[in-house]
């Protein structure tokens, strides 16, 4: 059996395994996302005054809070990470996108800290001087202008994510990764190879076209007057 | 051109009949945490359509008075008048809405359009869009740019200056009666500096803003300001006309700030429209009268070319300059040293000679016209 006898005698399984992976990626990547810029937004709106206890403080300490926390649960290793929520959420679906969203975190949390905190400051206090309110200012002037960051963030906690939800598959996720344990656990058995290289392969499509979905909404959500 | 007065160059500009349109009473800022007040006990009023200068080394508290009259910073103590209604208690956004505001380097939105930056304020008001977009394309008129061109540029396309432009195009958007200015030319080249702060006053003589202007610039101040307050760790030191400023500084603090060029600055104060010039003879006839009175040669359109005769003096020797009588002494020095002559022929926008103006005059006391000082 050559490779493209395998591919077309497999085409519906891996057909099936790549859209399945595709789309635990896209939710866990979309929550994740969710979480982290509402977060980021909800703390990065002022400054603290060093001078006085605010709302400030509170923000200031929650973000950095969240960028260790999130930070550290980026280090874990993803088997592990996997296998510590099972007691808990069983196996499936649900630890696999779970594990795979608390992995999107820091990446993106970071990206919308940074893009909101290194907004211009002439232009937020020119905003202030004409009358803008906080929450105005938040969602007009510093999302829109911190959003290339944002999206950067959220397009290489994408591609890292698709590699770790390969992993998912020791909790029975669902994904190209079932393919790549089984040919590896085979190894040297009829076809085990071929599975490991069609994980691999279909891997990068997945990536591709993430990749081209991004490319779209770059050029569709980033402002004219900040494409560069 | 017979009369003369023994007054100084320039007489104090009396706001008769003006009313306050800013007035600050007992207003104190102290930021927590410190012990010291960045502003403390200030009384000042700025009448309306007069542009007054704030100026004074970093950290005298000019910057937080300025931004105190729109509660960008709060007062800790005082009121704040604007119009005669008090402000210090009102809605801080809806108040900055109602107060024009420049900052350095013009602080627009670059993700927005030139048309739309401009827009912002009216945009919070409520305007319909036509009426909007009307307003944008008046005001890059006002400022000097063309709407066509300019409306749908984004503002890095734009150079330092013309987002300057666009910055005070916006601050007068819905026509807000005081405007603020934070150093709004400070990030400038001197070039494009001294052509902007010329438009600038040509558009305040249209709009009649009640302005209040933060400098550090003293060149700056002497030049856009009807009145100067110089601000020493936040204290009022002076508050007055520029002329006064420069010849009568109130304290130490303020003649050391002034500091040692005021004289040569204050030249720039006195416009050669008001002086009593030497006459100057153009005519043939007159060359022989050898009767002290100056007499250059004209070319056909009238504009004198060279000096036939000159009282006391060698005429050949002397290169004939001329200053607009537009301009001021401070023009007309340079032009004398620029041309190495010891006298200036003074003319009028057809180029035709006026008077003279001898370098001897500026230290001898130069002699205004009555009727316009």
């Amino acid at each position: 059996m050559n490779y493209l006898d395998y591919l077309t005698s497999n085409a519906q399984q891996i057909v099936f395994l790549t859209q399945a992976h595709f789309l635990v990626v896209l939710i866990a990547v979309g929550l994740g996302s969710a979480i982290s810029v509402a977060l980021g937004l909800a703390v990065s709106t002022g400054e603290p005054d060093p001078r006085r206890f605010s709302f400030d403080w509170f923000a200031a300490g929650v973000r950095e809070g969240g960028l260790v926390f999130t930070a550290a649960l980026l280090t874990v290793p993803s088997l592990a990470l996997y296998a510590l929520f099972l007691p808990f959420t069983g196996l499936g679906v649900t630890t696999a996108i779970i594990v795979l969203t608390v992995y999107t975190l820091y990446t993106v949390l970071r990206n919308t800290v940074a893009g909101l905190t290194t907004v211009d400051r002439a232009v937020l206090e020119s905003a202030r001087g004409l009358g803008y309110g906080r929450m105005r200012r938040l969602l007009t002037i510093q999302l829109p202008l911190a959003w290339p960051v944002i999206l950067n963030g959220i397009r290489v906690t994408t591609l890292i994510s698709i590699s770790i939800a390969v992993v998912g598959a020791v909790v029975q996720g669902p994904g190209l990764g079932i393919l790549l344990l089984n040919g590896i656990s085979r190894i040297g058995a009829a076809n085990s190879f071929y599975q490991v290289l069609t994980g691999t392969l279909f891997c990068l499509i997945v990536a591709a076209v993430f990749e081209i979905f991004f490319a779209i909404v770059q050029r569709l959500t980033i402002p004219r007057g900040i494409r560069v | 051109m017979s009369e003369t007065t023994d007054q100084p160059v320039v007489e104090t500009p009396e706001g008769a009949g003006k009313s306050d349109m800013i007035v600050l009473e007992g207003v104190e800022k102290i930021y927590p945490g410190s012990d010291a007040p960045a502003v403390s006990q200030l009384d000042m009023a700025i009448p309306q359509g007069e542009i007054v200068m704030l100026i004074g080394p970093s950290g005298c508290g000019k910057t937080t008075t300025l931004k105190m009259i729109n509660r960008l910073i709060e007062p800790t103590a005082g009121r704040i008048l604007l119009d005669g209604k008090d402000v210090t208690h009102v809605n801080g956004d809806q108040l900055r809405r109602e107060i024009g505001y420049v900052i350095q380097q013009g602080g627009l939105f670059p993700h927005f359009s030139i048309a739309d930056n401009i827009g912002v304020v009216p945009k919070m008001l409520g305007w319909d869009k036509q009426r909007i977009r009307a307003r944008a394309d008046e005001l890059l008129h006002l400022v000097g740019l063309e709407p066509s061109t300019f409306r749908d540029r984004y503002p890095r396309q734009l150079s330092g200056g013309q987002q300057q432009r666009v910055g005070v195009a916006r601050a007068l958007a819905a026509d807000p009666p005081v405007m603020l200015m934070d150093e709004p030319f400070g990030a400038i080249d001197p070039i494009t500096r001294d052509r902007l702060q010329d438009e600038f006053l040509d558009i305040q003589r249209t709009v009649g803003k009640t302005i209040a202007f933060v400098t550090h610039d003293l060149q700056e101040a002497v030049k856009l300001g009807d009145k100067i307050a110089v601000f020493a760790t936040g204290k009022l030191e002076q508050y007055d006309d520029p002329d006064t400023i420069l010849t009568r500084p109130a304290n130490d603090f303020v003649s050391d700030f002034v500091g040692g060029g005021a004289a040569v600055r204050r030249l720039s104060l006195v416009e050669l429209a008001h002086l009593e010039l030497h006459p100057i003879e153009t005519d043939e006839k007159a060359a022989d009268s050898r009767n002290g009175v100056a007499v250059a040669e004209v070319d056909g359109s009238g504009k004198p070319v060279s000096w036939r005769h000159l009282p006391g003096g060698d005429a050949a020797a002397v290169p004939l300059v001329t200053v607009p009588l537009s301009g001021t002494v401070y023009d007309a020095v340079d032009v004398m040293l620029d041309g190495s002559a010891s006298l200036v022929a003074v003319v009028d926008e057809e180029g035709r000679a006026q008077g003279v103006l001898h370098w001897n005059d500026l230290v001898g006391g130069l002699r205004t016209r009555k009727g316009h000082a």
